[in-house]
């Protein structure tokens, strides 16, 4: 097709290509229904199966520098402190969590359009940064240890849980304006990550031994509640299984 | 024109005599196409379903691999040179034209009971197939096996000649069914083990494995065999590919894919009969007692409880009971039961996908867990499964998931 086709022709249906696809398909309705019959069956192969892989959690850290990991954990720490319900953040695997999904496809925003223009958006529209999260981490990180050895004299991970507690709170509502990076847009991803990291299958590295789901009584991937579902109002004692499995799996 | 009308005026002229010959001949023809689907020719002898009986199915047997020859009239690679007296004498004897021995992974140990009448049709039927090019090297089997001549001695051992003789005690029904089970369906080539030769020895029906599939238990014994079937459920699953209890799969479901599921039901009614009757069995040789299941105390038996609450009782249900038509009853199940239990690991480990007939298309597929469950996990679900709900039968051992896994992956 040369050039100059290619201009003249107006892109996309035209009102008359629409016009008769529409009368096709009125004939089309008005004519008797043939039902397809699909013979065969679809491919199927031994062995096949669409599971991600579990994380290594001992495979040391793949996306954070180890300064950096050292501040992410004093942060999920603070976000979610051990107490009488449940471990710490930090031990439930949060960081190993994070780490590894920004080491994967979701660090670089591969699923998502990003290319410009970049625009504020509406509220309604979500998240409109320009930064993927490994940007956001690695411009975060920085600029909250800069702010922390400005004002304290010390790294984030240096501080106390008091201190912490207080800048975090202070991320939040804006009070502190970190250099390079919009305060907000390093928090809220810091904190949706961690609260993913605490209740997503431990398979991706947190929620370490189903804490999170214990702590809630979520009884985990199954599948079938038939024998269950007219039983109201009583503790049906489920443990939480993992898609990797739980203890009573072991003889 | 004119030679036209003089040639459809010497049609008409002939038109008696070839009716009554061409009739005689299709019913022949027709006759012997059935035996071909009774026999199962086609599940060694079509490896590509638009070139019907051009060979090509490589069976691997212990002692090495041989694939199974063009039948088809093609005179340099198939059968086209062949008299009937040849043809009758590799059917019956085991030997080819030129006085070869075939190998016994061509049933003629089975097929030899054949009358002249079925051999002389089927023959008939060969005879009408398209002739296809294609030249297979039937034998590939290592040395010293390659050496024809060995099945001498092995026929001596372990072959009779002989014509299949109905026992005038039994009914026309039973006697038809155990042609079709004794003879062309050769039903004991997968599912009677074989001896240290390859040969067909005791234990008649008791179950085998081939192809790393265990071809289970037919005789009718209720724990372990199909005794707990009734004959509708065993034409169902000749006929459909299915019952509540199981779906073919592995090479069984090649034969009902090629065979069973287009025989009459007269002569699947006639095998079930024959089957369930034990006729042609020793009643010892089947009737024992079941074994005691194993204790709910038995750390296996514990563990695959809740391995199998949490990863199997969505599809088969919590009561072993499964849904009708798509996840089998583990509950009472003979191949559940069964002695051997690679089909069981390896359906486990690789998942499975029986056959489509035409009266169940769908094939529903057991999906794979050798990505989910370790060699410990299987051994104990299994176990636990082969000892709830009716069930007894002994405890299956990871390292024998290991070797499946291994041979399955070839890890």
């Amino acid at each position: 097709m040369s050039k100059k086709n290619d201009t003249a022709k107006p892109s996309g249906l035209t009102r008359r290509e629409l016009l008769g696809s529409s009368a096709a398909l009125l004939i089309g309705a008005s004519s008797p229904v043939q039902a397809l019959t699909v013979r065969g069956t679809p491919e199927w192969k031994p062995l096949s199966n669409n599971a991600v892989p579990p994380v290594d959690t001992d495979a040391g850290w793949q996306f954070f520098t180890d300064d950096e990991a050292a501040t992410v954990e004093a942060i999920v720490e603070r976000l979610i402190p051990a107490d009488d319900l449940s471990m710490s953040g930090k031990d439930a695997g949060c960081a190993v969590f994070i780490d590894r999904q920004l080491a994967g496809a979701y660090g670089g925003s591969e699923r998502l359009y990003m290319h410009g223009p970049f625009q504020d958006g509406t509220p309604e529209q979500g998240d409109q940064s320009a930064l993927t999260p490994q940007q956001r981490y690695r411009l975060g990180l920085g600029a909250l240890n800069d702010h922390c050895r400005n004002e304290h004299g010390a790294t984030f991970a240096e501080l106390s849980a008091e201190q912490r507690d207080q800048l975090l709170t202070q991320l939040e509502g804006e009070e502190i304006q970190l250099d390079d990076i919009d305060t907000l847009v390093f928090f809220e991803i810091v904190l949706q990550n961690t609260m993913e990291g605490f209740f997503a299958d431990p398979l991706y590295g947190g929620n370490r031994d189903m804490v999170s789901w214990k702590m809630l009584g979520f009884p985990g991937a199954r599948y079938d509640y038939r024998d269950y579902v007219e039983r109201h109002n009583e503790d049906l004692g489920f443990e939480p299984v993992s898609i990797g499995g739980r203890p009573d799996w072991q003889a | 024109m004119k030679t036209l009308m003089g040639l459809s005026l010497t049609g008409v002229a002939l038109l008696p005599l070839s009716i009554w010959a061409a009739s005689t001949e299709y019913q022949d023809i027709e006759r012997g196409r059935y035996i071909s689907v009774l026999g199962d020719c086609a599940a060694c002898h079509t490896a590509d379903d638009s070139q019907p009986f051009s060979g090509g199915v490589a069976l691997e047997t212990p002692f090495g691999t041989l694939v199974a020859p063009n039948i088809t009239p093609d005179p340099e690679t198939g059968l086209g040179r062949w008299r009937y007296e040849d043809f009758k004498a590799a059917m019956t004897e085991g030997i080819g034209k030129g006085g070869y021995h075939l190998y016994p992974a061509m049933p003629y140990p089975s097929y030899t009971l054949m009358p002249e009448k079925d051999i002389h049709d089927l023959w008939s039927y060969l005879q009408t197939v398209t002739p296809v090019e294609n030249d297979v090297e039937a034998n590939q089997l290592p040395f010293p096996f390659s050496i024809r001549q060995v099945m001498m001695g092995w026929n001596w051992l372990n072959f009779d000649e002989k014509t299949f003789e109905p026992d005038p005690e039994q009914s026309d029904e039973i006697n038809r069914g155990a042609y079709l089970v004794e003879s062309l369906g050769h039903c004991g080539t997968c599912h009677t083990p074989r001896n240290f030769m390859g040969g067909e020895g005791g234990d008649k029906f008791a179950g085998a494995t081939i192809e790393g599939w265990y071809a289970p238990n037919i005789t009718p014994n209720a724990h372990i065999g199909i005794g707990g079937w009734s004959e509708d459920e065993l034409v169902e699953y000749l006929q459909t590919g299915g019952n509540r209890f199981d779906f073919a799969s592995g090479p069984m479901a090649d034969e009902v894919h090629h065979s069973s599921q287009h025989w009459t039901d007269d002569d699947l009614y006639a095998v079930a009969r024959y089957l369930l009757s034990g006729a042609g069995l020793e009643s010892d040789d089947w009737d024992r007692e079941p074994p005691e299941p194993l204790s709910e105390d038995n750390a296996q038996v514990r563990a695959g409880s809740h391995i199998y609450f949490d990863r199997c009782s969505g599809c088969h249900t919590s009561d072993g009971g499964g849904e009708y038509g798509i996840f089998p009853q583990l509950a009472s199940n003979p191949v559940v039961n069964g002695d051997n239990t690679s089909s069981l690991i390896r359906v486990v480990l690789a998942g499975s996908r029986p056959v489509a007939t035409d009266a169940k298309p769908t094939a529903p597929a057991m999906p794979s867990f050798a990505w989910n469950l370790s060699d410990e996990e299987i051994a104990s679900v299994l176990t636990f499964v082969r000892n709830s709900w009716g069930n007894a039968a002994a405890a299956v051992s990871p390292g024998d998931v290991a070797d499946m896994r291994e041979a399955l992956t070839g890890e």
